[in-house]
């Protein structure tokens, strides 16, 4: 049986700090304003009764991608283990899959102009290596493994734990699991009262930097970061796919 | 040198042509396996070197790896065989080294502040005389020889006028502190001055009186109830393990309690957060105090055996009843009542303090209040308890000087417990009254932004004008390089190096090392020390000269030498993760070790302490044994210290042996009605981290968080300019209409506000320290962010 990847995010361990959300951006070299992966934040309840909340998403690797099938130059592809992907040479920018994502992860790099998102650190996966995000977590809150090895660590914890993906219902199969995530804040969107709103605005205009600014920026890591090292992207690279 | 400036075929071209293997006419570099010979010594270029350090994003030094490809940093991430970033007790970090350590999204952001655009790159030199803030001091570039030349001569003309004194010292405190207090030593001038009394002197203080140790840590992993007054670790992640150790101590049973005005993450993470008026932890503390000594509830063998003063402490609070508490704090009589009973009924527990309660006018003695609640229960130095750490360390090189015999400007001794960090809010008040033992002249500041940093912005501006002649060392045009004479390029922690021992329980000694040389060809700043330290001809007490030969790796080599680990520089570089530690692992209950008195020693009827025939303390007796004991001066935990009721606070008032509540100074009154108070979050470090844009883009605002019932009151709704108003400062801001503070209180985090810096950190958000007054607390020294009050009400 080919492997099947997926991570599991242990709320009850995840701290809010957004260390998986800059470790991210350092691995495979994402522009300031743009983000991989991202923690949600909401504030609940109400006073002294409160505390804030913290979900983690990213891009869920669904069973039935329904990007890839809505992609009209089929340069988002699914790889044989379940990773799903963009080929940034032939992606034309279109945007159709943005649309079509129930979850939100995908984006335009503003550098690039390609479409693009969160790739299980796929260059890491295939050395190996766990997800830059699992490695650096502080509360050791994410685990990726091999949903078809039962002994992998995400299949026991899948086994153990009420677990449950972000919109069951999206018809697309999710495969990124959580353990106790909570309702408000799986349900909470960006214009909601309770979303913690600094978190959540126009970075362009808050981040003052302009297109050249953060081009600059990204200069530190272009060419060398880990993912563009080691990964060919492109759909013709010999992999298998679905 | 020059970052390498390869575009991305170039570096291509050169990766595949040195790995030996053609390029597959892709833009990607083939997989790494088929182009690393196994067992080579050199690893091929795009796979690149991994080199061991430590972090410093923060002080907290977490262990890191750094990946170096072609002469830059190409990644970061956390080194496994630190223990800092993983465990902090031996027996949790061996059990789960596979686990992986951790790093926080600063350090994730390192490689963004190396390479950031708008570092210093050459010596400025002040061309406009004029200074304040906004002036542009019209830099001019300058040699480093020009500068050090210059810098020299200013040190060399003030010391030859006999004012070496007049010299002031600033500097960051967890690097290169050594070699700049010997400067300091060996120039002549008493005032050499760090950060620490701008972070947790009165926390020190605390402890260091009620337990003997400055700095106890707390072994979460294993604990069974952890309460925490006014600490915010999940996070104020000052070391990466701290989200795992205190995450799994919950999922291990604990259960977990949070006193504080905001509900900080670490509070949401908490079964049960406490909101408290702020300063007023003391008094809950005394409060439980009585509900666990009127309940007996307190362990009386650990007490009998191992404290002094408890008749005297348990007379104390026998009328700091919770309902007493309820008035001052404002929680609730039955909350105090139960998390007393729970506390001292869960064993083990945890019962620590840290900057929340740790700055304000009444903080040591609030602070003792709380370190004793751990003596009364027995959770001192146990499993799952707080514990007094092993330092594995770096030991001072020796050095032969004649220290000056002229006062430090800061009247640092007449602090009962004041800390060698001196007394910066003190330095700056001196400076403008004029009442100092004499006038400063001159001021170096290595990697330090004073004008955000230290309680009362417009004096610190006002004061650094007063000073003739300002050198500030730092990697950006901060605020205080601002105010400078002449500005040196100063160096990140990945182009230097570093000793560190401390932050974990047993004796671990791990390297900071450079990964890359200093990328504009900069000194780093020790050797900036020690060329100045050599154009001066600094001698020792033998006349020696002390910089003219020295270089900084073996200086530092001496200093491990020193230290526990006993090995060279060199040795520990080459240790797995260039880290040393000591295999006997974390010690629990040092104090019980038995000592044999020597001859002639006596012991103290009253408190069991046994002396040698010279009074020094050598022993604590319990029943028929000696025992090491504590290293406070009656060897035991103190519920009354004899030492500090036999001194004057720096105001001339008495102190109370006992850990008594008294309000602090400036409280809430009509005019300004609200608590200011501040804190930290993951992403940021003091003022310094704000340029970083893989950061400022996380938060880039640090809005003033108000209580939604406050706001109502006030007509602010959420996003409202506002205007804070104190008697020091007033400045606009934008209003976070919350749940989840204190009514009473607003607050914000702190390190915002910047006019200097760069363009990313320029223009955003509000400087907290400009509401302030300049101030210290009266007993250590610590200076008072958060003892503000304000008026807030839309703009």
């Amino acid at each position: 049986m080919s492997k099947r990847y997926v991570m599991v995010i242990d709320l009850r361990r995840c701290v809010g700090c957004h260390a998986c959300t800059v470790a991210c951006k350092q691995e495979n070299n994402v522009p300031v304003t743009a983000f991989r992966t991202w923690v949600k934040q909401v504030e609940k309840g109400r006073y002294p009764n409160v505390r804030k909340v913290s979900l983690p998403a990213l891009c869920n690797h669904c069973e039935k991608p329904i990007c890839v099938q809505n992609c009209p130059v089929q340069a988002s592809y699914q790889r044989e283990d379940g990773i799903v992907l963009i080929d940034y040479d032939r992606c034309i920018g279109c945007k159709y899959c943005i649309a079509s994502c129930p979850y939100d992860v995908r984006f335009v790099n503003p550098l690039r102009k390609t479409v693009e998102k969160c790739t299980f650190c796929v260059h890491r996966v295939d050395r190996g290596e766990k997800p830059a995000c699992v490695e650096t977590c502080m509360g050791k809150a994410r685990t990726f493994g091999d949903m078809n090895d039962p002994n992998s660590d995400v299949s026991r914890l899948i086994a153990d734990l009420p677990v449950s993906p972000l919109k069951p219902d999206s018809g697309t199969g999710p495969r990124v699991y959580y353990v106790y995530p909570d309702e408000l804040a799986m349900e909470t969107r960006g214009t909601d009262a309770n979303y913690i709103k600094y978190y959540h605005r126009d970075l362009k205009q808050e981040i003052s930097l302009s297109e050249d600014d953060i081009r600059e920026r990204h200069k530190a890591l272009e060419g060398i970061s880990r993912a563009d090292r080691f990964y060919d992207y492109r759909i013709d690279s010999n992999r298998p796919i679905r | 040198m020059s970052i390498p400036k390869l575009s991305r075929r170039q570096f291509l071209a050169l990766s595949a042509a040195t790995a030996g293997v053609a390029a597959l006419g892709s833009r990607f570099v083939p997989l790494p396996q088929t182009i690393t010979p196994a067992g080579a010594a050199e690893p091929s270029l795009s796979e690149g070197q991994w080199i061991p350090t430590c972090c410093h994003m923060c002080g907290g030094t977490s262990g890191i790896l750094c990946n170096v490809v072609n002469g830059r940093v190409a990644k970061i991430k956390p080194n496994t065989d630190n223990p800092i970033g993983l465990a902090n007790v031996s027996s949790d970090y061996w059990q789960h080294k596979s686990e992986g350590a951790a790093m926080c999204p600063k350090g994730n952001a390192g490689i963004f502040t190396l390479y950031d655009p708008d570092r210093v790159k050459k010596p400025l030199k002040r061309t406009n005389p004029e200074k304040g803030k906004g002036v542009d001091p019209k830099w001019k570039e300058i040699s480093w020889d020009e500068a050090l030349d210059e810098i020299a001569a200013k040190l060399k003309a003030l010391r030859d006028n006999g004012e070496a004194h007049t010299l002031l010292w600033f500097t960051e405190d967890s690097s290169f502190t050594d070699i700049q207090a010997d400067f300091c030593d060996l120039y002549g001038t008493p005032n050499y001055s760090m950060h620490s009394n701008l972070c947790d002197v009165s926390r020190k203080a605390i402890f260091k009186s009620v337990m003997g140790h400055d700095r106890p840590l707390g072994d979460t992993v294993n604990s069974k109830y952890i309460l925490f007054f006014g600490w915010n670790p999940l996070s104020a992640t000052k070391w990466s393990h701290l989200p795992r150790t205190i995450t799994r101590g919950i999922e291990n049973g604990a259960r977990f309690i949070v006193v504080d005005p905001y509900c900080s993450f670490t509070a949401s993470k908490a079964h049960e957060w406490i909101p408290i008026k702020p300063s007023t932890d003391g008094a809950m503390a005394l409060a439980m105090a009585n509900v666990i000594i009127e309940s007996k509830l307190y362990d009386q063998k650990f007490v009998d055996d191992w404290a002094v003063g408890f008749d005297q402490f348990s007379a104390y609070v026998k009328d700091k009843t919770p309902e007493w508490a309820e008035k001052i704090t404002g929680v609730p009589a039955d909350t105090i009542r139960r998390i007393a009973r729970e506390f001292a009924t869960t064993k083990p527990a945890i019962v620590d303090a840290w900057s929340g309660p740790g700055q304000h006018s009444n903080a040591v003695q609030g602070g003792r209040a709380i370190a004793v609640l751990a003596a009364l229960t027995g959770n001192v130095d146990k499993p799952g308890t707080i514990m007094i750490p092993n330092k594995g360390g770096g030991a001072h090189p020796p050095i032969r000087v004649k220290k000056t015999d002229k006062p430090r400007l800061d009247g640092l001794s007449k602090f009962p417990m004041g800390h060698s960090s001196g007394v910066y809010t003190e330095i700056i008040s001196r400076i403008l009254d004029g009442k100092g033992p004499y006038q400063p002249k001159m001021a170096v500041v290595m990697f330090q932004n004073l004008v955000l940093s230290i309680p009362g912005t417009n004096n610190v501006i006002e004061a650094l004008k007063k000073l003739d002649y300002v050198v500030v060392d730092d990697i950006y045009l901060s605020e205080t390089a601002e105010m400078a004479d002449i500005v040196l390029p100063g160096s990140t922690y990945l182009e230097r190096y570093e000793v560190i021992g401390q932050w974990v329980t047993w004796p671990v000694v791990s390297l900071r090392q450079p990964v890359v040389p200093p990328i504009f060809g900069q000194l780093p700043e020790y050797d900036v020390v020690i060329q100045l330290g050599k154009r001066l001809g600094l001698k020792d007490a033998d006349g020696a000269p002390f910089f003219e030969s020295l270089k900084y790796e073996d200086y530092i080599s001496k200093m491990i030498q020193g230290g526990s680990a006993k090995i060279t520089l060199e040795e520990l570089k080459a240790l797995p993760g260039a880290v040393w530690m000591d295999p006997k692992g974390t010690q629990y209950e040092k104090h019980l070790a038995e000592v044999k008195p020597p001859e002639g020693a006596t012991v103290d009827p009253k408190t069991g302490s046994v002396k040698d025939k010279d009074g020094k303390l050598v022993g604590v007796k319990v029943g028929d044994k000696v025992h090491k004991g504590f290293a406070t001066p009656t060897g035991k935990l103190e519920f009354f210290s004899e030492s500090l009721a036999s001194k004057k606070d720096i105001n001339g008032n008495p102190i109370d042996g006992l850990p008594a509540y008294t309000p602090r100074d400036w409280y809430p009154d009509d005019k300004f009605p609200l608590f200011l108070i501040n804190w930290k979050e993951s992403h940021h470090t003091h003022s310094r981290t704000f340029n970083n844009p893989y950061l400022m883009e996380i938060q880039n605002w640090n809005r003033l968080a108000i209580n939604d019932v406050t706001a109502g009151k006030l007509g602010i709704q959420d996003g409202d300019e506002i205007w804070v108003e104190s008697p020091y400062g007033k400045a606009k801001a934008i209003a976070r209409v919350t749940q989840g503070i204190h009514p009473e209180v607003v607050g914000w985090q702190h390190g915002f506000g910047h006019w200097g810096f760069g363009k990313v950190a320029k223009g955003k958000g509000t400087a907290d320290g400009q509401f302030n007054v300049t101030k210290s607390d009266p007993i250590s020294g610590m200076a008072l962010h958060k003892e503000v009050c304000v008026k807030v009400y839309k703009a």
